[in-house]
C-alpha cells in the first residue's frame, strides 16, 4: 500500500495547470512513440512461443494476446486452438481458459504496459467524476489519488478481490443515484481468484460470490464502496414536460367571447350553401377570424407607438430603418443595372 | 403568457412596417419627391447633351432628319422646355386617379373586392417609396394587380390576364405586365399581407346583431347588465345623436343594423378607405369603427361602451382616434360626394378629370427617360435575355465574365450544381 501511495503522489494528481508527466505515461511514451531502439527483427518477440514458427518466414504473420494472460501467440496458433470454443493457454504453467473472440492485437509492445492500460480503462469508465462534481480542487484531486491508489493497486495485484467488489458497489450506487442502468464493472480476468471467465460456470459463480457478499450489502444499503469528500450530490433532472409548440403563450381575446352560433340574413343564406357543409368548413372559424379581424389593433395607437417605438429602438426597428433606406435610397437595391 | 387581438396585430407586417404617423407620412413623400425630381433632371440633362451629340454627328454625316422617335408627342427628353417636375401633392392626386382606376380594371377583371383593395394598398405602399415620375402609374397598376390577384390567392393565368386588360387601343403582353414585378415586391419588402377592416365590420356586426338578438356573452362594461338589458337598450338607441329615443322593433333594429349602417359603411371602407391614407396611420380595428361611426354613431358609441368601460382613458383615446379617422375618411372627394346633388357631383368629378389631364400631360414632360421601358431593363437584368436587347457587346461580355466567376466562387464554395437525371428541366 504504502509504495503505491507513494507512486500516486509521484505525480498522477492533477495540479490546476501542472502538466508533470508520470512515470507512467513516460514508459508509455518510450515504448509507443519513440523510434525503438530494437530492430523489429527480434527473434524473441517474432517467433510464436506455441508452434515457434518465425516471422522471418511469413512476414505476414500476426501475433495475438488475450486479457486473460496476456500470453503472446500467432494468428495460425489462436485459429487452430480456440476455434472450437474456449480452450486452455498452451503456455506452459498457465492453463487459463481463454476463448477466441478475446483475442486482440496488443497496442503496446510491452504486455505489462498493454495490461496497465486496460486496467486504468476498466477502472476510469467507473471513477468517472469531474472536477465540476466536486466542492474544491482540493476534493477533486483527493479524489484522484484515491483513484490512482486503486489503479495501482489493481495492477500490482494488492487486495484485488476487496477492491474489485468496492468497485461494483461504487459502480451500482452511481448506476442507483442517476436513475442510469446498472453499469457492471468487469473486474480485471488476468487476477487469479478474481471472478474471471471459468468456462460456462461464470454465471454462477458470480451468483455465489454476490451472495457471499449479499449479506454485507444487505445490512448496510449505504456501503457505496467509497467515499469521496467534498462530492456534490447528483440532482436528478426533473421530469421532461410535454411539447408545448406554443412556449407557454395563449391567444385570450380581450374585447369578444366567441359565441356558438351568430344570426344574421346573410349568413343564414349562407350557411345553407351546398359548400359551406363540406367536412373541414367549420363557421367558428370563421366567426373568431372575423372577431379577431374586428378587434385587432382597436387600442394600438400608431402616433403613440410610433413615437415610442423610435426612442430605444430595438434590433427590430434598425431593420426596418436600413429597409426603409434601402427601399427609398437613390438607387433601389440591385434594381437597376445589375453590373 | 396570453396575448390579446392588439398584441397579435402588433406583429403583423402592416403594423411594423407599414404604419407611420402623419409627419412620418409628409416627410417621407417629400424625400421621395425629391429624390425623383433630382434624378429626373439628372437623366433628362444627360440623354438631351446625348442626343444633341447623336445630332451633330447626323448632320456632319448627312442623313439627318429622319427623326420619328415621337415628333408628334415630346416627352422629357424632346420637349425643349426646363423640366418642370410634379410636386408631392400633384403626385398624391396623380396616384390616388390611378387607384380609382385600378379599382375599375379589377372591378373589370372580376376580382374580389379583397384582390382590389390589397391592389390599391401595394400601390400606395410602392408610391410611398417611388416616384409616378420614375414609375409610370400605368405600369405599376397592372402588376399590382397581377400580384394582389395572387397574394391574394385567386391567381389568374398571366395570359388569360393580360387578353384580360388589353383592350383595341392598347394591347399588353405578358412581358410588361411580368417586367415590373420584380421591382414592386422589393418595394414592398416583400410584405404581401395586408390586412383589410372589411371581414373586422362582418364581425363586429355578427357581434351586434347578437347584442339586439340578447344573445351577447362577450365582456359587458355597459350599465345594462344581462343580455336581455343589453337588447332592451340598443333597441332604444337614437337615430341620431342627441335625438329621442325610440322603440324599435327588432325588424326595425336589423333593417337598421344590416341596411343602414352596414351597408354605407361597407360602401365607405371599399373605396373612401383605399383612397386615402387610413391604413397608413391606423388599424383595421379603428377603420371599420370609423366608417360605422359615419352611417351611424350612437350604434357605434353603444357598442364601444359594452366593449370598454367608459371611464377608462383607453376608451377615450379610441373614441378621439376614431373621430379622427371618420375625418379623414369623411372629407374625402369621393365621401363628400355622396352628399351633394347630382349636378354638384357632376361639376366636382368635371374639375377632377380636367385636373387629372393636366396632371398626365405634365407627367409626360418629366418621366424619368431611363426608366421608360421597364420591359427592356427587366431583360437586361435577367441572366438569358441578353441577345435580345441591344446591349452593346462590351457590357455585354463584362457581365457575362461577372457571372462566370461569380458562378466559379459559388461552386468552389458551395461545390458544382448537382447533376439533373431523368427529365429535362422544363
Ligand atoms: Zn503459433
Ligand atoms: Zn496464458
Amino acid at each position: 500500500m504504502s509504495k503505491v501511495t507513494s507512486r500516486a503522489n509521484g505525480g498522477q494528481v492533477r495540479q490546476g495547470e501542472a502538466g508533470g508527466a508520470s512515470p507512467l505515461s513516460k514508459s508509455l511514451y518510450s515504448l509507443s512513440l519513440k523510434p525503438s531502439s530494437r530492430p523489429r527483427t527480434d527473434a524473441a518477440s517474432d517467433v510464436c512461443p506455441v508452434c515457434k514458427s518465425s516471422r522471418y518466414l511469413n512476414p505476414n504473420m500476426k501475433f495475438l494476446v488475450n486479457p486473460e494472460c496476456y500470453h503472446k501467440m500467432c494468428e495460425s496458433c489462436v485459429d487452430r486452438i480456440f476455434s472450437h470454443g474456449p480452450a486452455p493457454c498452451p503456455i506452459a504453467g498457465c492453463a487459463r481458459t481463454l476463448r477466441k473472440g478475446k483475442f486482440r492485437e496488443a497496442t503496446f509492445e510491452d504486455l505489462k504496459v498493454e495490461r496497465e492500460v486496460d486496467i486504468r480503462r476498466r477502472v476510469a469508465s467507473i471513477m468517472n467524476k469531474e472536477e465540476s462534481d466536486f466542492e474544491t480542487l482540493k476534493d477533486y484531486n483527493d479524489y484522484l489519488e484515491q483513484v490512482e491508489e486503486i489503479t495501482w493497486n489493481l495492477i500490482l495485484k494488492i487486495d484485488v478481490d476487496e477492491t474489485n467488489h468496492r468497485l461494483q458497489r461504487w459502480a451500482d450506487a452511481q448506476a442507483a443515484e442517476t436513475g442510469a442502468t446498472r453499469r457492471t464493472y468487469e473486474p480485471d480476468p488476468s487476477m487469479a481468484g478474481a471472478s474471471g471467465v471459468v468456462l460456462k460456470k461464470g454465471g454462477t459463480q458470480r451468483r455465489a460470490l454476490e451472495t457471499s457478499s449479499g449479506n454485507t450489502t444487505d445490512t448496510n444499503v449505504k456501503d457505496k464502496g467509497f467515499n469521496f469528500h467534498g462530492l456534490k450530490k447528483k440532482v436528478a433532472p426533473p421530469p421532461e414536460a410535454p411539447f408545448d409548440p406554443f412556449d407557454g403563450w395563449s391567444i385570450a381575446p380581450q374585447y369578444y367571447t366567441l359565441q356558438n352560433d351568430y344570426d344574421a340574413d346573410w349568413l343564414t343564406k349562407h350557411k345553407r350553401e351546398k359548400e359551406q357543409l363540406v367536412g373541414g368548413y367549420q363557421w367558428s372559424d370563421f366567426y373568431n377570424r372575423a372577431l379577431q379581424d374586428a378587434f385587432g389593433g382597436l387600442t394600438v395607437f400608431i402616433d403613440d407607438e410610433i413615437r415610442a417605438r423610435d426612442i430605444p429602438s430595438g434590433d427590430a426597428a434598425i431593420g426596418t430603418e436600413r429597409a426603409a433606406t434601402a427601399a427609398a435610397g437613390g438607387q433601389d437595391v440591385n434594381m437597376d443595372d445589375i453590373f | 403568457m396570453k396575448l390579446n387581438e392588439d398584441d397579435l396585430y402588433r406583429t403583423s407586417t402592416q403594423f411594423r412596417q407599414w404604419s407611420f404617423t402623419a409627419e412620418q407620412l409628409a416627410a417621407q413623400r417629400a424625400k421621395t419627391n425629391l429624390q425623383a425630381t433630382e434624378r429626373v433632371k439628372l437623366n433628362v440633362a444627360r440623354q438631351r447633351a446625348q442626343r444633341v451629340q447623336a445630332a451633330e454627328l447626323d448632320s456632319t454625316s448627312g442623313n439627318s432628319g429622319i427623326d420619328g422617335s415621337g415628333a408628334n408627342t415630346p416627352n422629357a427628353v424632346t420637349s425643349d422646355k426646363e423640366v418642370d417636375c410634379l410636386t408631392v401633392t400633384e403626385e398624391m392626386t396623380f396616384v390616388e386617379e390611378f387607384c380609382e382606376r385600378t379599382m375599375a380594371l379589377g372591378a373589370h377583371c372580376k376580382f374580389s373586392d379583397n384582390v382590389i383593395a390589397t391592389c390599391v394598398q401595394f400601390l400606395r405602399r410602392f408610391y410611398l417609396y417611388n416616384s409616378p415620375m420614375t414609375y409610370h402609374a400605368q405600369n405599376i397598376s397592372r402588376t399590382a394587380m397581377f400580384l394582389a390577384g395572387k397574394s391574394e390567392s385567386e391567381h389568374q393565368s398571366l395570359d388569360h390576364f393580360a387578353t384580360n386588360i388589353s383592350s383595341e387601343k392598347t394591347k399588353v403582353t405578358p412581358e410588361q405586365i411580368l417586367a415590373p414585378e420584380y421591382l414592386i415586391v422589393q418595394a414592398l419588402r416583400f410584405n404581401f399581407d395586408v390586412k383589410h377592416p372589411f371581414r373586422a365590420l362582418k364581425g363586429g356586426v355578427l357581434d351586434m346583431m347578437s347584442i339586439a338578438n340578447g344573445k351577447y356573452e362577450g365582456p359587458n362594461h355597459s350599465i345594462h347588465k344581462t343580455a336581455a338589458d343589453l337588447s332592451t337598450a340598443i333597441h332604444q338607441l337614437p337615430r341620431k345623436t342627441g335625438g329621442l329615443a325610440a322603440k324599435a322593433t327588432s325588424q326595425q333594429l336589423a333593417d337598421r343594423i344590416m341596411r343602414e349602417s352596414y351597408s354605407p359603411a361597407a360602401q365607405t371602407l371599399k373605396k373612401t378607405a383605399a383612397l386615402t391614407d387610413v391604413y397608413f396611420l391606423y388599424t383595421p380595428s379603428q377603420i371599420w369603427l370609423a366608417a360605422l361611426l359615419l352611417a351611424d354613431e350612437p350604434l357605434v358609441l353603444f357598442y364601444l361602451s359594452v366593449k370598454m368601460p367608459s371611464t377608462s382613458p383607453v376608451y377615450e383615446k379610441v373614441i378621439v382616434a376614431l373621430r379622427e379617422c371618420a375625418l379623414i375618411l369623411s372629407s374625402h372627394r369621393s365621401h363628400q360626394k355622396l352628399h351633394l346633388p347630382a349636378d354638384e357631383q357632376a361639376r366636382m368629378d368635371a374639375e377632377h378629370r380636367a385636373e387629372v389631364k393636366r396632371l398626365i400631360k405634365k407627367l409626360k414632360l418629366c418621366q424619368d427617360p431611363d426608366k421608360l421601358d421597364l420591359v427592356k431593363l427587366n431583360q437586361a437584368q435577367k441572366r438569358d435575355a441578353v441577345q435580345g436587347s441591344d446591349l452593346d457587346v462590351h457590357k455585354a461580355k463584362r457581365r457575362k465574365m461577372d457571372r462566370e466567376n461569380f458562378q466559379k466562387d459559388s461552386d468552389t464554395f458551395w461545390g458544382p450544381e448537382l447533376p439533373t437525371y431523368g427529365a429535362k428541366p422544363a
